[in-house]
């Protein structure tokens, strides 16, 4: 192995880390701003033109913020908390591919490595919901480290029917098979479309699923104890996680980067995809934000109930279903 | 079989914590999710109200009033300024017993609204606050424009209210209820009432029977989630309630059991409606006139003795024992607030065994408690 | 050194340090943090192996799945981090010596014993994960429904024993308990 396919896999690497990074203070802005407008009120807009910058005062803010680690904590893994949530979920979008051919990796093994890399995450917070050395962060840990395991499973096998269905579980050949508008797996395989959302916004920890933080009950969860740049690792994990779920929702059902015909060929076609890509992955992260800002959150056990007794089961009837449709449609051919 | 024995927790709810309303200190006792039992703690508000009100005069007194029940200060004033006009046994001018009741009553929904709104963050949705601080915003510009306060008004007073009521905060009040019923109930009913993960949240949670609810002495709005129709406005009519056409909705344990936390939200979602059809009436009726006893005002001197007198507010039953010894102070206050006994059934309703932490906030949320008026 | 024998070492430590210093940590949730370490670690050995289902398999089930469960569990039943160690009397310290280092030497043995086949990695043709889907289903059928079987009835059996319970015990407790037990399923 020489160095410089190492050096170009790096440069691809730091673009796309810096394209997610520079998307999510643009995100929070845009979840403030949408929530203002569904909530009749105005919203951030006072620093730079329209509430641009504030994103950036945030940051400057957070910063500046003195950093608390509380009596009695862990700090080793205190520290590592928030780390250990930011890391995987920005591993993740390497093996996305956000237009046509553009990717970091071409992983053989795309889609198992997304999941694996979002399912990481749970350590952050259930490390740093037990070294915060507080109750209520220590049951944020704990609703966090079930939720996300249970609902993992329903996303694993909402997954599998459409890896039978696509027949690969390389990303960029699912996003290849999904050109024509007919083939988004959004229609080839409506349950495990919903399924696998809903278990997306379990993942992500966000309405109607934010059981680790809700702050009506646990203070603000696994994070009551953390500030200043700790806790804006948490912040900045949380929608990393959610674009990276977003773009995986993209890829895997609303037919990835293409826009429902076949692209030119050539530079063009490219950044079409590149832009189609970025379009859809806006509409879900509309999505999620719109949600957000609607509906109450569960209670622990009704959310259990909800993964275990209606997703899974759903989820391997579809499995089944998808089998028999697959292999009478193998014969017919 | 080896019993897996998991490790109880004690943990303190408050009293600094986002769903207590208030400076209000719960210990659970908890394993894993949930509530094994609760104590309650309160007196972090305790201001001396009964004590401080003996060094004062039947007037001075009102401002204290206000600061019990923050959120529905008008009942707090109507109720103290009627109990010492019994002890007087004065009569208020018709046109002053209209107003009060039009201010009490949107003073009502300005509360409820209130309770709609935290009771939806409660449950973790966060737009029904704003929406319902949008409303409540109306009511309280028209209280500023009233008497120039926003929350401790001290506008009714022994002997009638503080200014007069013009055509032209009647007709913003007029409008306010054009605009508030029926659409933008309709709208929170959409918003939040019938939303599914909101009735799963809250029906059958937090039952509170109604020999249970009688026994603690629970009024209000939570004693009639529970299915009793009891209601001082039409049970024992005070002022000129008497005149007016309005329901007294309970709760029927539509969607689930009956006197469980969506009833008695569910109770002041239509409790809303009825007191814009209170105010509507009022509004049509209002005669002309004095709006106060302009002798009461200059100085309030009962006879001696003592009197208990209640009035509904916006919780329940808000009453006041005065005892009088003939100088223009009252020789002891004593205040029956409806948050103190309300409270009071918490314990109660969460060391069942049934309780899940998430439980507590809503059941705490449902009885809607003002913490100022708890501890006084 | 080239790159990939350094990558080597990186995982290679990264997959025996925290081993070895689990033995001497106190607090069970870091010993969980370093186990970990430990096979995040050797999930990269098999991913320097090309054997990408593998690494991620690996990652999945035992820190996605298992690691977390442990932890699931240490969080519900101790609260702070009483350390873990109590005083061992000679009665059990004697005996516990002598197994070890009875159980080093014969691991040191079949160690040294084993001649190990040490060649580069194998460079990959083709996808390996459909491959792996066939042998198990057609060379490996009888372990895998072995392994399905034991797992079943691992989960009937947990799912039993969270709900026999004592009278009057809240009813999400087995709930919570349900979960786990299908959690180790995965």
């Amino acid at each position: 192995m020489t160095w410089s396919p190492i050096l170009l896999d790096v440069i691809r690497a730091v673009l796309i880390f810096a394209a997610v990074m520079t998307l999510v203070p643009f995100l929070v802005l845009a979840e403030r701003r949408i929530s203002a407008w569904i909530q009749n009120r105005v919203g951030p807009n006072r620093v730079g033109p329209m509430g641009t910058l504030q994103p950036l005062a945030d940051v400057i803010k957070l910063v500046f913020k003195e950093e608390i680690v509380p009596a009695r904590a862990d700090r080793v893994l205190y520290s590592l908390g928030p780390l250990l949530s930011f890391a995987p979920a920005a591993i993740a979008f390497a093996a996305i591919p956000v237009g046509r051919g553009l990717q970091v990796v071409d992983m053989s093994v795309g889609v198992l490595f997304v999941i694996t890399a979002t399912s990481l995450a749970v350590y952050g917070i259930s490390f740093g919901g037990w070294a915060s050395n507080n109750k209520f962060s220590l049951l944020g840990g704990l609703r966090s480290s079930a939720q996300i395991i249970s609902y993992e499973i329903a996303m694993g096998l909402a997954l599998i029917s459409v890896i039978m269905t696509t027949g690969s579980v390389s990303l960029s050949q699912i996003s290849e098979g999904q050109t024509s508008f007919l083939c988004w797996n959004i229609f080839r395989q409506p349950i495990a479309f919903v399924i696998f959302f809903t278990a997306a916004f379990a993942e992500n920890n966000r309405l109607p699923f934010d059981l680790p933080e809700c702050e009506s009950e646990l203070v603000g969860g696994y994070h009551t104890e953390y500030s200043g740049m700790k806790f804006g690792m948490y912040f900045l994990a949380e929608y990393v996680a959610m674009i990276v779920m977003s773009a995986m929702v993209v890829t895997l059902f609303l037919g990835a980067w293409s826009p429902g015909f076949a692209l030119p060929e050539g530079l063009l076609g490219t950044v079409i995809s590149v832009g189609v890509f970025s379009f859809k992955l806006f509409a879900v992260l509309f999505f999620y934000i719109w949600v957000r800002w609607t509906l109450p959150r569960f209670r622990y056990d009704q959310l259990m109930h909800l993964g275990w007794k209606s997703l899974v089961p759903l989820a391997m009837a579809n499995i089944v279903v998808t089998g028999i449709v697959v292999t009478i449609w193998d014969a017919v051919q | 079989m080896p019993d897996i024995k998991t490790e109880e927790m004690l943990l303190n709810m408050g009293p600094q914590h986002p769903s207590t309303h208030g400076v209000f200190r719960v210990v659970i006792r908890t394993d894993g999710e949930m509530v094994l039992e609760s104590e309650s703690h309160i007196g972090y508000l305790h201001r001396c109200f009964e004590k401080v009100a003996e060094n004062n005069t039947y007037i001075q007194v009102v401002p204290y009033t206000d600061r019990m029940d923050y959120l529905c200060a008008m009942a707090n004033n109507l109720g103290y300024a009627q109990t010492v006009e019994k002890l007087m046994k004065l009569e208020v001018p018709e046109r002053a017993q209209y107003i009060r009741v039009i201010v009490t009553e949107l003073n009502r929904i300005a509360s409820h609204l209130l309770a709609f709104g935290t009771y939806g963050m409660d449950i973790g949705a966060i737009t029904p606050f704003l929406y319902a601080f949008r409303d409540r915003e109306m009511i309280l510009k028209i209280f500023e424009k009233l008497c120039g306060q926003r929350l401790n008004y001290s506008y009714v007073r022994v002997g009638g209210v503080t200014f007069d009521i013009t055509e032209e905060i009647l007709a913003d009040i007029q409008r306010f209820c054009d605009y508030f019923e029926p659409d933008t109930i309709k709208e929170y009913n959409e918003l939040l009432s019938y939303n599914g993960i909101f009735i799963s949240r809250t029906a059958k949670v937090g039952v509170l029977p109604a020999d249970l609810a009688l026994s603690y002495g629970v009024t209000g709005p939570s004693l009639r989630g529970s299915g009793v129709k009891r209601d001082l406005r039409k049970d024992e009519p005070y002022s000129i309630y008497d005149r007016f056409e309005f329901d007294i909705p309970v709760g029927t344990g539509e969607m689930g059991a009956l006197g469980d936390c969506w009833d008695r939200y569910m109770v002041r979602v239509l409790e809303m409606t009825e007191s814009v059809k209170i105010i509507r009436q009022a509004l049509a009726d209002i005669p002309a006139g004095d709006f106060c006893d302009k002798k009461a005002f200059r100085g309030v001197k009962p006879p001696k003795g003592e009197v208990y007198h209640k009035i509904e507010g916006a919780r329940g039953e808000v009453g006041f024992y005065i005892v009088s010894d003939g100088t223009t102070k009252p020789y002891r206050v004593k205040a029956r607030g409806p948050s103190f006994c309300n409270i009071s059934v918490l314990d109660a309703l969460t060391s069942r065994g049934d309780c899940m932490v998430a439980d507590m906030v809503a059941i705490i949320g449902s009885l809607d408690i003002v913490m100022g008026e708890v501890d006084r | 050194m080239s790159f990939s024998d350094s990558i080597f070492w990186v995982f290679a430590t990264t997959a025996v340090v925290p081993a070895f210093l689990i033995l001497f940590t106190r607090s069970i949730v870091r010993m969980a943090f370093l186990l970990l370490g430990s096979l995040a670690g050797f999930a990269g050995l098999y991913l320097q192996l090309n054997a990408a289902f593998l690494g991620f398999t690996q990652v999945m089930v035992y820190i996605g799945g298992i690691l977390i469960l442990f932890l699931f569990g240490v969080m519900l039943t101790q609260r702070s981090d009483i350390p873990v160690r109590e005083k061992v009397g000679p009665a059990l310290a004697v005996p516990g010596f002598f197994a070890g280092l009875l159980l080093m030497a014969a691991l040191l043995f079949i160690a040294l014993q084993n001649p190990w086949k040490t060649h580069p990695p194998v460079p990959v043709t083709e996808p390996d994960t459909p491959v792996i889907g066939i042998k198990l289903l057609s060379t490996y059928i009888l372990p895998f429904e072995a392994v399905s079987i034991l797992l079943l009835a691992a989960m009937v059996g947990a799912t039993y024993i969270a709900r026999v319970q004592a009278p009057g015990a809240p009813d999400g407790q087995a709930e919570l308990s349900d979960s786990n037990a299908e959690g180790r399923l995965e």
